[in-house]
């Protein structure tokens, strides 16, 4: 990064491949939709480089542009508020393993309970399992303490516990977070 | 241990990162804890199971066209680098609107630095001497501290260095409620001509404060067709596409019609246009 910021652009290729997919995953799983999730991805990359100089040069970088990835999709909800909610079937998680129709369906309804938890909570379940984030570095993305990173963390999962037993049971959504979008369960497709 | 108790463990132990300090046991202690508790609770196991069942959401790889827009914007950036250095030698033939050369000797530099401080330090006695004092007065001494970062903006807008450039568009954003006229000019003097690229997507950022003034949002359209910078020419659609500038979708077909726009410009208009069309 201190090349990038220093302003040599051949290490800038290398630097968006290692972060091109840690940020899309991050997107698609906290939005639910493809879309938003890869023009975000180019925001984030454009933010980077028109800010690269507020970048210190010895700090870490990971949580920097984690950052620069969060007040993107924030500014992002400011503006088309009506996102936050949105839900594209086609996320539904598209590849599963071949020999497996139960991890598929597992997979489904996981994806499925996930984007019926609050925002605030999927955020913090999706950094902490998902992305390489100490939970220090987490605490200070979300401006809290430790502590209570890892009581949301505890609380997210306990929620996303019970909407998916809940969705496994066909009893519906509970009463947090936008209703069950009422689709079928997608199987693999070969 | 009960389930509070383990609520408080659960995280690290599901990352595998429990601190043997934090009950003054050793680590595999604590674990061994932790799952013996796991076993009677049936919750707690289902809390550990959803854990590990995320590991069951795919991880997808990007789209092949956002990595060929991502390719292409890696691709403008090294072509507007490329650009900033040509243009170096164009903007000692820019047209010039300063009159504060004299700031850039070393020796004025150091007058006109000792001057603000002396008009600081009266104007910081003078206020402080007043036990009440009038608003006039209070009004006075602030109209001159803003003339005299007015000039000073002016004047570090005018430096060799880039880095000065640069902190002189960050001083033009201190304290002013309503944008000075003076200081508008010259950051969208600054946005066109400045042949740095960091120090023209600064003066955008700047500017982009103050988009109730017409002048502003007229001064940002018309640098579009004059920006030579791929990445220069991104911030402003993205900025224009917030704007909603009456107008704007006719001035980015044209502006498409470019003949040596950079690829990724041209894909960044085809989505402003997208998204114009859309909202």
């Amino acid at each position: 990064m201190l090349q990038v910021r220093n302003g040599e652009g051949e290490m800038l290729g290398v630097l968006f491949e290692r972060y091109h997919a840690p940020l899309s995953n991050l997107y698609s799983r906290i939005m639910g939709n493809r879309t938003a999730s890869e023009d975000l991805v180019q925001e984030v990359f454009l933010r980077i480089l028109r800010y690269r100089q507020s970048y210190q040069p010895g700090t870490p970088f990971r949580p920097w542009i984690y950052q620069i990835a969060r007040n993107a999709r924030i500014d992002l909800l400011r503006k088309t508020p009506q996102r936050q909610v949105a839900f594209e079937p086609e996320m539904v998680p598209p590849v599963v393993p071949q020999d497996s129709a139960q991890q598929a369906q597992e997979a489904d309804l996981l994806h499925r309970a996930l984007m019926q938890l609050p925002e605030e909570k999927r955020e913090v379940l999706i950094l902490a399992r998902f992305q390489e984030l100490k939970y220090e570095e987490i605490a200070a993305l979300l401006g809290c303490e430790l502590n209570t990173v890892k009581t949301r963390i505890h609380r997210a999962l306990q929620e996303l516990r019970k909407v998916f037993r809940q969705l496994e049971q066909g009893l519906g959504a509970p009463g947090c977070g936008p209703a069950a979008p009422n689709i079928p369960l997608r199987r693999q497709e070969q | 241990m009960n389930c509070e108790e383990i609520a408080e463990l659960l995280p690290d132990y599901l990352r595998g990162t429990l601190a043997p300090a934090q009950l003054r046991m050793v680590e595999q202690d604590i674990e061994q804890h932790i799952e013996q508790h796991i076993q009677h609770c049936a919750e707690c196991r289902d809390d550990v199971a959803i854990w590990k069942k995320l590991s069951l959401l795919p991880a997808e790889q990007p789209s092949a066209a956002a990595q060929g827009r991502v390719d292409a914007l890696v691709e403008a950036y090294q072509a507007g680098r490329a650009d900033g250095r040509a243009s170096v030698a164009e903007r000692k033939h820019a047209p010039s609107r300063w009159t504060f050369d004299w700031l850039r000797s070393p020796l004025p530099g150091l007058a006109f630095g000792l001057a603000l401080l002396a008009i600081g330090m009266v104007a910081g006695t003078y206020t402080s001497r007043m036990a009440g004092p009038r608003s006039d007065d209070l009004a006075a001494v602030r109209s001159e501290l803003t003339g005299m970062r007015q000039l000073v903006v002016l004047s570090m807008l005018q430096q060799q260095s880039a880095s000065e450039r640069l902190q002189g568009v960050s001083f033009s954003q201190h304290d002013l409620q309503a944008a000075d006229p003076k200081i508008v000019a010259a950051l969208l003097h600054t946005l066109r001509y400045d042949s740095s690229v960091d120090v023209r997507l600064a003066a955008l950022d700047a500017l982009g404060r103050h988009s109730g003034q017409q002048q502003v949002r007229a001064g940002v359209t018309d640098a579009l067709q004059y920006q030579q910078s791929p990445l220069v020419q991104v911030a402003l659609i993205d900025q224009l596409v917030e704007w909603r500038e009456p107008g704007l979708t006719e001035r980015l077909r044209e502006f498409q019609q470019s003949a040596d726009l950079n690829p990724a410009v041209r894909q960044r208009a085809q989505w402003a246009l997208n998204k114009l069309n859309r909202d």
